[in-house]
């Protein structure tokens, strides 16, 4: 499958019908599957999309490897919201579209962090 | 006209401003980073977002147009939430060394910071976006402190048009802003103005380091060192002093800069009436044999070296007289024999490039920039308002002089065709008509072609003053296509000429240049063409030490030559 139909495939998912919550096992793969996709589109010109996408990887492994916590989940937020102000469509594709797993997915990322 | 609501208050604007300066023009401040006007509206940093009722999204005011009945808020919690997360971004990948950086204080980035009170979560101040150090013998980068903010992009393709900086973003996840890959910034074809040195906002672009070797040679006793400032770096360091407390003058500049330990302090006055009159032989010689191509001053080192690397079919039209600050080191070294490490005080940063020529070994052993005896000021702790510092005596200020007034006009032109005209009208030159014709008198971003018809005597000149790198191109093109010669071309790389020099402290409304204004206003000041006259001021070192203007001691003591230079470019 070409990687253009991945990423379609992916916006189906997320955009379309977004009440379909993701596969929980494989959750954070996902994400990151579909945030290295955007890496060919990024431009580099302004700093939300360029380090931003590359920060939230790095906050999602954090998961991955067991050692997020509370502020580990706070910056993620703030980076998709800030992804709002970024310069062109490719950015701002990137942050509805992780607005829309933060959304349906809060308990995925929430559950792991809470301190009770 | 547009009417518009920012913040509550509804303002009418005309239609086609953006929303920044709609906001500025009522008082409200919008943070920027990338911007500067007319020149990198861009939106790159998003520093300059603001909310608009009605949008999904944020817009950055910098380059979005206004419309009718549009609300603005620029201060919500969404746009600080926003900028705040920005900061980070680009904080995490700066490399923040502030107390050892060549800004030293004048970062924007760093303000920004602070007024945005960041504090970091997850991720701390950075290590740097490139490890990479680009070396140039003027200009030198630390891509450690880039934020890619494109500015000095944007000065080297429009100002200078030498167009060395680029933004490669051909890997989008880490674009760079750099000279040629691989190569250092002579190689790739800089002529070291500056100007990119003074757009950045950050530390990352700054002038060749010479004030560690002069601070060494300063605590060495055993050789006298000797400071030339230019009466523009005089009057700059002066009004920088003077934003501690009082008003201070170019002499007190003097004495402060004398506390720093050197041991004289000199003007360039007297050689630049030297210059002048080697200019006036030059010109006489040109009048007379060669009416068919142009004499183009060399008295500007970055000019020059735009020529020898992108016009070099002109070099043989270049004068061949030395700048001032070489001719009065070579004076001071070859003639009054006196051994000395010769420190240069300039607002120039392409003088460091000039003193590594192969031509021009041993003049001058330093040049320092404004910026750089700002520094040491600075963290000398000196007595800015100490007024009692000799700066007199001593048999080189006999020869040449120390902090006196100079008469002549800032533009050298105009002290060559008064010379001229008091050599053979025997009278002062009467002020010069100039018509514009490239570019705008009234910005400093753009540079300008001023010509003007001349009449001294039996010659009838046609001269032309040119600044700004971006306009030298356009009057090599023009010599190109007209096939018109000039007599005499007053030619500087730095748009406004030195007191807009590479190394003279950020201005942040470059285009309209306020500053720059009252600048060359007081410079201007003490200009007196009905009094000037190159001839007195160098009596007591002609009759000395010095023969004839243009006699064979003479060129071998103050003309050099010029050769074609390469550089490579992708």
């Amino acid at each position: 499958m070409k990687e253009s139909q991945v990423v379609n495939e992916l916006f189906e998912k997320w955009i379309l019908d977004a009440k379909i919550k993701l596969d929980e096992d494989n959750f954070f793969l996902k994400i990151n599957d579909y945030l290295e996709s955007t890496h060919p589109e990024i431009c580099g010109k302004c700093p939300p999309c360029r380090d931003g996408v590359v920060r939230l990887e790095t906050l999602l492994n954090k998961y991955k490897d067991g050692v997020a916590t509370l502020k580990t989940l706070k910056e993620i937020e703030d980076i998709v919201y800030n992804l709002r102000s970024s310069r062109c469509s490719v950015g701002l594709d990137i942050g509805k579209n992780m607005e829309v797993v933060l959304e349906n997915n809060y308990h995925l990322l929430y559950n792991p962090v809470k301190k009770y | 006209m547009a009417k518009l609501t920012i913040n509550g208050n509804t303002i009418k604007v005309k239609k086609g401003t953006t929303i920044l300066n709609a906001a500025n023009s009522i008082g409200v401040e919008i943070p920027t980073l990338c911007y500067i006007a007319e020149m990198n509206e861009i939106g790159f940093c998003r520093m300059c977002v603001v909310e608009v009722e009605g949008e999904q999204d944020l817009v950055s005011a910098c380059n979005t147009e206004i419309t009718n009945k549009m609300v603005v808020y620029t201060n919500s919690v969404k746009v600080q939430e926003a900028r705040k997360a920005t900061l980070r971004l680009l904080a995490n990948k700066h490399r923040f060394d502030c107390w050892n950086c060549p800004k030293d204080g004048m970062c924007e980035f760093y303000d920004l910071l602070k007024e945005h009170d960041i504090v970091f979560e997850e991720f701390g101040p950075g290590k740097g976006r490139y490890p990479d150090f680009i070396d140039g013998s003027a200009i030198n980068q630390d891509q450690t402190k880039c934020v890619l903010c494109k500015r000095c992009v944007a000065v080297c393709n429009e100002v200078v048009e030498a167009r060395v900086l680029k933004f490669r973003d051909d890997d989008g996840l880490n674009p760079i802003v750099s000279p040629t890959p691989e190569l250092s910034f002579d190689a790739s074809g800089c002529i070291g103005c500056g100007q990119c040195v003074k757009a950045c906002p950050t530390g990352t672009l700054f002038e060749a380091d010479h004030q560690t070797r002069v601070e060494d040679k300063l605590l060495e006793s055993n050789t006298p060192v000797i400071a030339q400032i230019s009466e523009e770096a005089a009057h700059i360091i002066a009004e920088e002093l003077s934003q501690f407390g009082d008003e201070l003058g170019i002499r007190d500049a003097y004495g402060v800069i004398k506390q720093l330990g050197f041991t004289d302090v000199l003007d360039i006055n007297t050689a630049k009436d030297v210059l002048v009159l080697e200019e006036v032989n030059t010109l006489k010689q040109h009048l007379n044999n060669q009416q068919d191509v142009s004499l183009i001053s060399s008295h500007c080192p970055a000019a020059v070296r735009f020529t020898e690397l992108y016009n070099d079919d002109y070099i043989s039209e270049l004068s061949t007289s030395k700048t001032a600050h070489m001719m009065q080191a070579k004076l001071i070294k070859d003639v009054l024999e006196t051994p000395a490490y010769v420190v240069s005080i300039l607002p120039c940063t392409s003088a460091k490039m000039e003193m590594e020529r192969d031509e021009l070994k041993d003049h001058v052993d330093a040049v320092l920039t404004v910026n750089e005896v700002m520094k040491m000021i600075k963290h000398r702790y000196l007595d800015k308002d100490r007024k009692d510092v000799d700066i007199e005596g001593g048999t080189l200020q006999a020869a040449l002089s120390v902090a006196t007034n100079y008469q002549g006009s800032m533009v050298q032109l105009e002290n060559v065709l008064n010379t001229l005209s008091l050599e053979i009208d025997n009278k002062p030159l009467d002020p010069i008509e100039y018509k514009v014709i490239a570019g705008d008198e009234s910005k400093a971003s753009t540079g300008v072609i001023k010509e003007a018809k001349v009449k001294i005597g039996d010659y009838k000149l046609r001269v032309a003053v040119v600044r700004g790198g971006a306009q030298i191109k356009a009057f090599y093109k023009l010599l190109d296509n007209s096939k018109t010669t000039y007599d005499y071309v007053d030619m500087m790389a730095c748009p406004e000429g030195c007191a807009n020099g590479g190394g003279t402290p950020f201005i942040h409304d470059i285009t309209t240049h306020d500053v720059i204004k009252k600048r060359i206003e007081l410079l201007c000041q003490s200009t007196d063409m009905a009094q000037y006259d190159p001839n007195i001021s160098t009596q007591t070192l002609y009759q000395k030490y010095l023969d004839q203007p243009s006699s064979d001691q003479m060129i071998a003591l103050l003309h050099t030559s010029f050769s074609p230079k390469e550089s490579t470019k992708e």
